[in-house]
């Protein structure tokens, strides 16, 4: 029920609050990576992944590459990639020392947030109760992932109105449900909202 | 007090709240489909407070977190999952969900966008692992 990730630090550090510049370079990775790397893009949807030269034809044509792989990633595309490559490198190294500085209490609570996971087995008996057919491995890494951002978001939200209304202890429900209203207000408003007919 | 229409879903996949105690809450009836929807939220049975307890530390509550704010908490998450899976039966092909549907759902929100991406770009690293592990191991053996 625990999952223990053996990736480097960088891993989680999409759902840590308070460290805004990882957040934002996050990003920018992803607004960068549909539109140039499409070779790892494509690589995330075969279902046996190959290694891509052999049996593709070269495709000239710029637009079609989100469907074919490339035969060849171009120069840009190589130091795009290393340039990543090394931020992520850059990155992994920076929470090494900021986890070396730890103390116990924050140390106990990391592990808690690396460790913390919902269980696959309950998340997948959910899933199928509902859809009423099978569902597929990745679908519910996928789905177990969102929903402990989820609770991120949620608990995080519920900690700043907490700090905003001068309150301390362990998270109350109306801290929760007050967080969760606030989340669905900026949702909406986020949506650019389709205009009317006769507005 | 089960309704006749049980029968019909013999062979459904068996639902979270099959393990709900008749003895506490024989007035109301309920139909094992819609188990989200005629369940009242008190009366679920909570399935993630193990796990919920710790992520809730570990995402900066207290070390002991209310119980009734992990139980909240858990509707929650169980209300998300339900509403996603509605959305991405209905988004791509009908009736099936598969991967893409739910990045499609997702792809407005970075956080969970890019953490979805890194799971399944892990998963895909830790496959290839294993089976040229278990390619070596074949080639040993032979």
């Amino acid at each position: 029920m625990f999952h223990d990730t053996e990736r480097g630090i960088m891993a989680s550090t999409s759902s840590m609050s308070g460290n805004s510049n990882v957040h934002k370079q996050l990003r920018v990775e992803t607004e960068r990576t549909p539109d140039k790397n499409s070779k790892k893009d494509s690589t995330e949807r075969e279902k046996t992944p190959e290694p891509s030269t052999s049996s593709v034809s070269p495709s000239g044509k710029q637009d079609s590459s989100e469907r074919k792989r490339k035969f060849e990633p171009s120069e840009a595309d190589i130091k795009a990639y290393k340039h990543k490559r090394e931020k992520q490198e850059e990155e992994r190294l920076k929470m090494q020392v900021l986890v070396s500085n730890f103390t116990e209490e924050q140390l106990n609570r990391y592990e808690m947030f690396r460790r913390a996971a919902f269980p696959r087995a309950a998340i997948k008996r959910l899933m199928q109760s509902i859809t009423r057919t099978s569902v597929s491995h990745n679908v519910v890494i996928a789905m177990a992932g969102i929903a402990k951002v989820f609770v991120g978001e949620v608990v995080e939200e519920a900690l700043d109105i907490m700090e905003k209304w001068k309150e301390t202890g362990p998270i109350q429900p109306k801290h929760l449900r007050e967080a969760v209203r606030r989340i669905r207000k900026r949702d909406s408003l986020s949506k650019p909202k389709k205009v009317l007919l006769n507005t | 007090m089960k309704p006749e229409v049980q029968c019909v879903y013999a062979n459904r996949p068996r639902s979270v709240v099959r393990s709900f105690n008749m003895a506490e809450g024989g007035d109301f009836q309920f139909d094992e489909d819609e188990v989200e929807d005629d369940i009242p939220l008190e009366k679920r049975k909570k399935i993630f407070l193990k796990e919920l307890r710790c992520m809730m530390y570990g995402f900066g509550d207290d070390r002991n977190p209310y119980t009734e704010s992990v139980e909240l908490l858990d509707d929650l998450v169980i209300e998300y999952i339900t509403e996603m899976t509605k959305k991405a039966m209905e988004v791509g092909r009908p009736g099936r969900i598969s991967v893409e549907d739910i990045i499609f759902l997702i792809r407005k929100d970075p956080k969970k966008y890019s953490r979805v991406k890194e799971l399944l770009m892990m998963n895909e690293e830790l496959r290839k692992a294993r089976k040229a592990f278990d390619e070596i191991k074949y080639a040993a053996t032979k």
